[in-house]
């Protein structure tokens, strides 16, 4: 297979920060790339360089060609915090944006892949956040790239408007096209990417499908057991071959394939222990991005302390 | 063909971008408007023996119209290039077909238009207002290329000073610092003569003052017959060093 974008040993620095570390990277084409990484890791640097909008140290191809070189109509950008005019109606920034090409393609049919078609004739300005973000994706699908940058496409859109673009995002890429895409959202990346690539200060620390680097770095799945009795239950489970440990209210057994759920189960009916609730997990690409940048969630959500009741970290609760 | 789609689009968006913010609208006619009642009708001109306004009204007739090719170009390019900026418009534009100097080309055709509207009004409130006469000839015509060389110069600055100050604020105070001293100091309202002798040079080096002398060789009868093309082959050479520097500077994208 072709490669779309090929980057070796690209840096960048901003006076004394240091933005990109010799960042090695290839996307195939018709592959979605997806790039994940903590604020200020990088990831909004390393699109602007693979677009050729800002000047970096290393070698960058795309489509064989330097990125200043590309022909711009194959190529299809959303940069992040972008704002079109905003006393333009969306339709009218559509047709704008594909007026600077070519050949574009019709408004309506792109207004419509975005779920703009009753809002059309509202200026930008009177749309919702999420509505504007859909104009934004707009103006980057609007040629018919080849390739398509979105640096966090999905900021500010609803569940249901996320899931919508989600689809259109799914339907590009199965005719074809190349996505490079940035998100905070690890349900989003793990869902739409054939790879991830994690940036963290700068550097490409992991690079794979979301299952190879689930199974690298996700860790086990997990049995949580909502219990009072949990010394007891925790020796039961351990006699029955478990690797359990007591936690405050309930019991976490590591390991646990869904199939062996029944098993643990029973070790508790057996042994007596009433339990109120029981919560399976699969690792996911939050648990990989956690483990490999070694934030936590705590630390991501700033200096409050948390209590037993806070929801935990999962993919669904960015939704 | 391309060329001039990318270009029509640029300029539609932010014609229709400029219309739609009514109160930059009003204020760019309301501020030669009332620049004219001021002068024109309140204060008069009083030809007596020195001071300002001692010309004849028709003598400022390119000091009025200055004030537009002059003070919008420098402020509505500069701040465009700012919000572009703020807004990541740019980094957008740069991977599109779109080069700077369509845009900016695009920019200056929205400006002539503008500014080709206000300059009619200028000329119309003058005549309504005050006791000047404009002599009727087939040269009259020749001041469509003045304001028109003239808003592409100044666009061209504006750029740059949109390239220089990093706030849509910086842009507003840089064009006010520099047009203000132009506007006065180009042979427009304040003749050569009420300055000081040392300060002649540094009057030819306006550009705004070869617009000045060129509109009234045209507008002003007792300096008719006057040679203009002189003044409009300067404003035009010093029109495409502006755009082509200007293009050069609006940045790509950081």
């Amino acid at each position: 297979m072709n490669e779309a974008v090929v980057a070796t040993g690209v840096a960048k620095a901003y006076g004394e920060t240091v933005a990109l570390r010799g960042v090695d990277l290839s996307v195939a084409e018709g592959e979605v790339f997806g790039l994940i990484g903590p604020n200020g890791a990088g990831k909004t640097t390393l699109v602007r360089a693979l677009t050729g909008t800002t000047p970096v140290e290393g070698d960058i191809a795309v489509f064989g060609n330097e990125p200043t070189a590309v022909d711009s109509d194959r190529v299809g950008l959303l940069p992040q915090s972008f704002s079109p005019p905003a006393r333009l109606t969306a339709r009218e920034l559509i047709d704008y944006y594909g007026g600077l090409y070519a050949t574009a393609r019709e408004t309506d049919a792109v207004l419509r892949d975005v779920g703009l078609a009753e809002s059309a004739d509202s200026w930008y300005e009177t749309l919702s956040g999420g509505q504007q973000r859909r104009v934004c994706v707009g103006t980057a699908l609007v040629n018919d790239p080849d390739l398509l940058f979105l640096d966090e496409p999905t900021t500010g859109i609803d569940p249901a408007g996320r899931r919508s673009l989600w689809e259109l995002l799914e339907s590009l890429a199965a005719g074809g096209t190349t996505v490079v895409l940035t998100s905070h959202s690890m349900t989003e990346v793990q869902r739409l990417s054939d790879r991830v690539g994690l940036l963290e200060d700068g550097q490409l620390v992991a690079v794979g499908t979301p299952a190879d680097l689930i199974a690298d770095h996700g860790g086990n799945s997990r049995l949580v057991i909502g219990t009072d009795t949990n010394t007891a239950g925790v020796s039961a489970l351990e006699e029955a071959g478990f690797a359990a440990a007591a936690e405050p209210g309930k019991i976490v057994v590591d390991g646990v394939s869904p199939v062996e759920i029944g098993e643990a189960v029973d070790v508790l009916s057996t042994a007596g222990i009433n339990y109120e609730s029981l919560e399976w997990t699969e690792p996911s690409l939050e648990d990989v991005y956690l483990e490999l940048t070694g934030e936590t969630f705590e630390a991501a959500m700033g200096p409050s302390t948390p209590t037993e009741s806070a929801p935990a970290a999962s993919p669904e609760a960015e939704q | 063909m391309s060329r001039r789609r990318r270009i029509r689009a640029e300029a539609t968006a932010a014609w229709h971008s400029f219309l739609r913010r009514k109160t930059a609208v009003f204020f760019t006619f309301f501020f030669p408007v009332i620049l004219v009642v001021i002068f024109g009708a309140l204060v008069r001109t009083q030809p007596t023996d020195g001071g300002l306004f001692a010309e004849p009204a028709a003598y400022y007739i390119p000091g009025y119209l200055a004030t537009v090719v002059l003070f919008t170009p420098l402020s509505r390019v500069g701040s465009e290039i700012a919000r572009h900026r703020d807004d990541n418009r740019f980094e957008k534009l740069a991977t599109t077909p779109l080069t700077r100097t369509e845009w900016l080309i695009a920019h200056t055709l929205v400006n002539t238009v503008i500014i080709g509207l206000a300059s009619l009004l200028i000329l119309g409130l003058v005549l309504l207002l005050t006791d000047a006469t404009i002599p009727i000839s087939a040269e009259l015509a020749m001041l469509v290329p003045f304001v028109v060389l003239a808003v592409i110069l100044f666009c061209g600055f504006g750029a740059l000073l949109g390239r220089l100050a990093d706030s849509q604020d910086g842009v507003i105070a840089a064009s006010n610092t520099i047009a203000l001293p132009l506007l006065f100091l180009s042979d427009t309202f304040i003749t050569l003569e009420q300055l000081p002798g040392w300060f002649g040079p540094l009057v030819e080096l306006s550009p705004l003052t070869y617009f000045a002398r060129g509109v009234r060789a045209i507008t002003y009868a007792p300096a008719a017959g006057e040679p203009y093309l002189g003044n409009l082959l300067v404003l035009a050479g010093l029109a495409v060093v502006f755009l082509v520097a200007g293009a050069y500077a609006i940045p790509r994208t950081d």
